[in-house]
């Protein structure tokens, strides 16, 4: 009977052992990434969101002061800030529904049986894997305001007044410009995504839908849409928190100009952080950046498991 | 006993280590090697012969170059010292980045180690900050005229000469202006950069980019915007659009003349013998100047050494940073077409004695200043108002903003940042 408690406590023993065991083990695997996103990630994240009540110019020579939230109550009155925040909402307002449109179009073409689809598949997932640098060169001279192919084209067609794309000083075209690229260099990775999506819908669903004589548009909208919404949930997300952080394309394209009109938040944080050297300002504009996505991500996650229920 | 043997033989080894580690630095002393913080070491001529011709007279020192690359060579090397890299002896590229260098206490005073500094024309005084000084500058460039020979023969217009007004300036460029299309030379070509632009009002002395109000800049604004807007000069906007780098439009004929600086003359030079800049009779003159002012009022600009304040082996780094900025660095970067911030006699003709160097009298006479101002003078706010001024005159250039509208802007925002 004693012998019998104590082979079971020593089997319990074990077996606990044996399931510390395997958590270290587990823990072991997981630590290379996770020593590295600590290290680059976390502890950076954390320290921003320190820095955001801090003023400091990054060298440690000088003293660190806690202000508060001047940090904040500054963002309220600067022109150039609003500006970074409304040309960044605005960006992400116009090239999300763009971006998606026209890549479910693609794809809903694409999926078709037609000539050389595989050829035009890649063809439109060109420009996602090219160079940001290259295709914004290419980009540029295409629309250059003097000489550019563009221009030659519509000055051809007897437009008047050319626009000066990239370097117009009518805001819509400037930011136009940036979110026509946008567009053609990321509707190729989406489409990829839709046309995951559209091949994963059961061809049922279309037979039963024909079968009680609905036209291609309603069952455009009766099915494709419906079957499609984790899809579509996932490319906003992921689209719209691509947006707000945007900034390599406006420096390559406009360079934030013409004289500032295309200001970013992320440039806005970059010339805080680095020109002025002003990090604890730079890391409040981050943490409004930061709300602001969280925010929309919160909302879309919201409204997609509402639609869920 | 085995276990206190073991304990004695861990304590002695212990104990020879750290007196072991205690010896080093003396046999440092007798070896030193320098880390120097450069940018594009694979394209400038002058580190190497510098490094040679120092360590041939100092053979127990090693110099190490660390290259931080040319395009955000302030922002590294100023991310490297807050991580307290092991640097010795900084370059300094430009007067905003020394101006965060010297707040942030990167860098120690040279005050006191002994150099004559009435042989820099001037600069050093431009960025004492507080009585101190905390960099030697080594290279000096100053902004000239370069003009294309065969442009004005085929317009049948004199050479620009050493002595222009802006007036006389500006009706040479309309004048050599020719043709269209393709074939279109224009009479001058401005550089995207500012600097290129706005600071021909400051040439007179009477005011400087930090004053807080720009209204003295109208005059020229409008003055470059008129050629602009005549063909005279190329559109700033299409330039910026398409990344043009200002080389290639003199290399090609497309410029009768281009204001630029100095260290455009060692480029020009290597291209025409390699064959790429198509125009090879060239020269310059001195840059144009506002009424009233002597000829040889340029801009300038300065590249600087120093050394790291928290660097171990500062007089070892101080030696060094006094042979690179004083006469016999001078010497060797004249040699390599570079313009040493000593220009003494010797030095310009070492200059324009090079290879390549336009031949006539002008040219070699362009190269003597009279009075250089720094293109932007030191100041602790200098990289929030260079911002500010960059981005007004972007809008400026691009009709973005008025004239009026662009300068009121910058008084606005730099009054502002000066509180």
């Amino acid at each position: 009977m004693q012998g019998n408690t104590g082979s079971a406590r020593s089997s319990a023993l074990g077996s606990r052992w044996q399931r510390r065991k395997k958590t270290l083990v587990a823990y072991s695997f997981i630590a290379p990434n996770f020593i590295g996103f600590a290290v680059f990630t976390l502890v950076p994240m954390i320290m921003a969101v320190v820095l955001a009540f801090l003023k400091w110019d990054g060298s440690w020579a000088n003293p660190i002061e806690f202000v508060g939230l001047d940090n904040f109550a500054r963002l309220l009155h600067d022109k150039k800030f609003n500006q970074a925040l409304v040309n960044t909402v605005a960006y992400a307002l116009i090239t999300v529904p763009l971006t998606m449109a026209s890549s479910l179009g693609l794809a809903i073409l694409l999926n078709r049986k037609i000539f050389a689809r595989n050829f035009f598949r890649t063809m439109m997932f060109f420009p996602y894997v090219a160079s940001m640098v290259a295709v914004t060169a290419v980009w540029n001279m295409l629309f250059n305001p003097a000489m550019g192919p563009v221009n030659m084209i519509l000055y051809a067609l007897g437009v008047d007044k050319l626009p000066r794309w990239s370097a117009d000083p009518n805001w819509i075209i400037c930011m136009g410009t940036v979110i026509l690229f946008s567009i053609w260099k990321y509707m190729g990775y989406f489409m990829i995504i839709y046309l995951a999506g559209l091949q994963g819908i059961n061809p049922e669903l279309y037979e039963a839908a024909s079968l009680d004589g609905a036209t291609g548009w309603q069952k455009f909208c009766n099915v494709t849409l419906p079957q499609l919404r984790p899809t579509t949930f996932f490319v906003t997300v992921m689209l719209t928190i691509q947006c707000f952080k945007v900034y390599d394309m406006f420096l390559m394209i406009t360079n934030f100009g013409p004289g500032g009109r295309t200001r970013v938040l992320v440039s806005y944080i970059y010339d805080n952080a680095f020109v002025s050297r002003d990090f604890g300002y730079a890391s409040a504009v981050s943490m409004v950046l930061f709300a602001l996505v969280l925010l929309v991500t919160l909302v879309q996650y919201h409204g997609n498991s509402k639609l869920d229920g | 006993m085995k276990k206190t043997f073991k304990r004695v033989l861990t304590v002695f080894l212990a104990v020879m280590l750290v007196a072991g580690l205690g010896i080093l630095p003396a046999y440092a002393d007798e070896a030193v090697t320098l880390k120097w913080a450069v940018w594009d070491t694979n394209l400038t001529t002058y580190y190497q012969p510098l490094i040679d011709a120092y360590t041939a007279a100092n053979p127990n020192v090693t110099i190490e170059m660390v290259d931080l690359g040319s395009s955000d060579y302030q922002n590294a090397l100023i991310t490297q010292l807050t991580g307290n890299a092991d640097l010795d002896v900084v370059c300094v590229k430009d007067i905003p980045g020394y101006a965060n260098l010297v707040k942030g206490g990167y860098l120690i005073p040279l005050n006191d180690v002994g150099v004559d500094t009435s042989v820099y024309g001037g600069t050093i005084e431009q960025i004492t900050v507080d009585g101190s000084y905390y960099a030697l500058p080594f290279r000096s460039d100053h902004w000239v005229i370069f003009y294309n020979k065969d442009a004005f023969d085929a317009a049948g217009v004199a050479y620009p000469t050493n002595d222009m007004t802006m007036a006389e300036y500006d009706a040479l460029a309309r004048a050599v202006t020719s043709g269209v299309g393709a074939e279109k030379v224009y009479g001058a070509h401005y550089h995207t950069w500012r600097s290129a632009v706005s600071l021909f009002s400051i040439l007179d002395g009477k005011h400087t980019v930090v004053d807080g109000n720009y209204d003295f800049m109208k005059d020229t604004y409008e003055l470059i915007l008129a050629e602009q807007n005549d063909g005279i000069c190329q559109d700033y906007g299409t330039l910026k659009a398409t990344s043009t780098h200002y080389s290639g439009v003199f290399f090609n004929n497309q410029a009768a003349m281009l204001n630029m600086g100095t260290w455009f003359i060692p480029t020009q030079i290597d291209k025409i013998k390699s064959g790429e800049s198509l125009s090879a009779n060239w020269g310059i003159v001195k840059y144009p100047h506002p009424e009233g002012v002597p000829a040889g009022t340029t801009l300038g600009t300065i590249t600087s050494v120093a050394v790291n304040a928290a660097s171990k082996k500062q007089d070892a780094a101080i030696d060094f940073v006094k042979f690179v900025a004083g006469p016999e660095g001078a010497s060797i970067l004249a040699e390599t077409g570079t313009f040493p911030a000593i220009k003494t006699a010797e030095v310009l003709d070492i200059l324009a004695a090079q290879d390549g160097f336009p031949a006539d009298e002008n040219s070699k006479e362009a190269l003597a200043t009279v009075q250089v101002y720094l293109e932007m003078p030191m100041h602790d706010k200098a990289a929030d108002i260079e911002r500010v001024l960059n981005e007004a005159h972007d809008g400026i250039m691009t009709y973005a903003f008025t004239v009026d509208e662009g300068i009121a802007m910058m008084n606005e925002e730099v009054s502002a940042i000066l509180g």
